[in-house]
Order: C-alpha cells, then structure tokens, then sequence
C-alpha cells in the first residue's frame, strides 16, 4: 500500500517537473503566482463590451432571425407583457440557465437583454458575455428597460415562449394579449 | 479479464494523453476556463500549467510502464477525475453556463452527459486500480516432514 503511494506521488511530481520545464520553456508560458489570467480581464473588460441600444434602435433588430431578444424579468412580469417575439430568459431558475442557454443563443449572432430597468439587464448581459462560449455574439441591453420600450410605443405581446412554455416551474402559462 | 485490462488501459490512457496535449496547446485559455468555475480564486494559471503535464504523464505511465506503476498512474487518475467531478458537479448544480475546459479548446457546455462521463471515468479508473496487481501465486505446499 505504502509502495502504491509512493509510486503515485512520485508520478505527480513527475508530472510537475515537466509542467514547470514545459512552462519555462515556451515562450506563451503563464506566470505561475497566481494572479487572474490576462484573457479573464480581456473578456470581461475590453474583448467584448456590452452595448446599448436605445428602444428605435432595438426596434430595428426586431424581426432578425439572427437576433434574439430576452427578457431578464421575473416570470410574472414576463407573463403580463413583453417585447413582441422575446423569450424569457429564466434567471430565476439557475439548472434551466445552464441547460437552456446553449439552445437558445445557437446560431444567433445578437442578443438584446431587457429588464425593468437598464441596470437589471447589464447584470444578465455581463453574465452572458463572461460565460458564453461563442465570443463573437454580439451582446446589447436595452437602455431603459421594457417601461422605455412600452413608452416609445414599440410592439408588445404576451403568449407562452416556446422555451418557458416546455417548464411549467419557469413558465406559469400563456397569459392574454397586452398592449 | 486480461484484454478487458489492456483496453481499459489503453483507453483510458489516450484519453488523458490526449487531453493533455489539448490543453497545453494554449495555457492562458485553460486558466481561464478552470476560473470559471469560481471554486479558486489564485492559482490558476499553475494549475493550468501543471495537470496538463500531469494528465499526459500519468496516460502515458498507465499505457507503457510496469503492472506496479500503472496501479499509481491509475490512482493519480482516479484522484485526478475525482477532482474533475467535483467541479463539474459544483458547476452544473450551481447553474453555472461555461465551458467544461475537459479537452481544451474543444467547446464543450457542461451537461448531464458530462457528469455521466466522469463517472464512467471514475469506474474505470478505479476498475485499473483494483484490478491491474499481479496475478496471485498458486499455492505450493512445502513437503510434510511427515510424508513417508
């Protein structure tokens, strides 16, 4: 037993020997103190910036097959209207999130965000930038959330997102007609 | 049992050689993708220069090398696919939508399946462990003093 765990560790610092070589060697090689990686600062800072649009110009996405717009609010909200052809994105519900996410944004190559307010839809754009795989979607909020939406006097709907629809849990139901 | 053994070995092995290799292509993405999963904040970018490494000695150990020292190689895996579930666990229950980082700049979302295949690796692993030891020596009596 004792052999078996020796054996073992002397493979693991086998291992980090030839790390540490490889390491020193190359010239990409990563600083090993421990400070954050110099891609996380760029993805979260400059590589792709959250943009904002105002409701005439998210108006003019509307219709995009490449487009999708997503609503950040709670279900209710969600329920008693929404922007015309968004999809509910369910923050509330974090195993839909990583589930559903994926499925949602393929082969989209932007995504507006709306909540109440604009600040509400910056902290979801900015968890999509960070996590999302594909680095070249564009990612935009919507600069007064739905209230500037409603007051501009863009297209509102209500009826069950194909997505939400699938989970009674995130969806609670089609709701009537709201303009 | 034997050739079932080998397989194992051999699979295993290439898997983890290859995963290895994939992640050594580029250090700076793979510590990014291991702080995504926001269970450590300093240490990354060793961590990511470092189990590469590992990851490949120990394939490559668990292939070519001695019955005794595949058994360590397939402990380390064993540890080191234990460390992998954990986080891909954490991640997935957390809600947390990133990428795996299992194979490197493969773009693989964290699923249920992920979590299936970890504990297919985990059985295996520890199926190399338990099994892979040296086959038990047939039992030779010494003469009875008795014997006429």
């Amino acid at each position: 037993m004792f052999g078996l765990i020796a054996r073992t560790g002397f493979l693991a610092l086998l291992g980090v020997a030839a790390g540490l070589i490889l390491n020193g060697v190359r010239p990409d090689g990563v600083a090993l103190n421990g400070g954050p990686p110099a891609a996380a600062c760029q993805l979260t800072t400059v590589a792709q910036p959250v943009e904002r649009l105002t409701p005439a110009q998210a108006n003019a996405l509307c219709g995009n097959p490449n487009v999708l717009i997503a609503d950040a609010r709670s279900p209710e909200s969600f329920a008693e209207g929404h922007v015309a052809g968004a999809v509910h994105l369910p923050c509330a519900a974090p195993g839909g999130v990583a589930q559903g996410i994926p499925g949602l944004l393929a082969g989209r190559s932007t995504v507006v965000v709306y909540g109440e307010t604009t600040d509400e839809a910056l902290a979801v754009a900015d968890g999509l930038v960070r996590r999302n795989s594909n680095k070249g979607l564009r990612v935009a909020v919507l600069v007064g959330g739905f209230p500037a939406w409603q007051l501009a006097g863009f297209a509102c709907a209500s009826g069950p997102c194909p997505e939400c629809a699938e989970d009674a849990l995130i969806w609670p139901g089609p709701a009537g007609d709201h303009k | 049992m034997k050739w079932l053994l080998l397989l194992l070995r051999l699979v295993l092995g290439g898997l983890f050689i290859l995963a290895g290799v994939l992640k050594l292509h580029d250090p700076s993405k793979f510590a990014l993708e291991i702080s995504n999963y926001q269970l450590i904040s300093t240490g990354t970018t060793a961590m990511a220069a470092l189990l590469p490494a590992i990851e490949i000695v120990s394939g490559a150990a668990l292939i070519v090398l001695p019955q005794a020292w595949r058994r360590a190689a397939a402990l380390l895996i064993l540890l080191m696919v234990m460390m992998f579930s954990v986080a891909v666990s954490s991640a997935y229950f957390r809600g947390i939508n990133i990428d795996c980082g299992c194979f490197g700049g493969a773009a693989s979302p964290i699923t249920w399946l992920t979590l299936v295949r970890n504990a297919g690796l985990l059985l295996v692993s520890l199926f190399c462990v338990v099994f892979d030891r040296p086959a038990p020596r047939p039992f030779t009596a010494s003469p009875s003093p008795f014997r006429a």
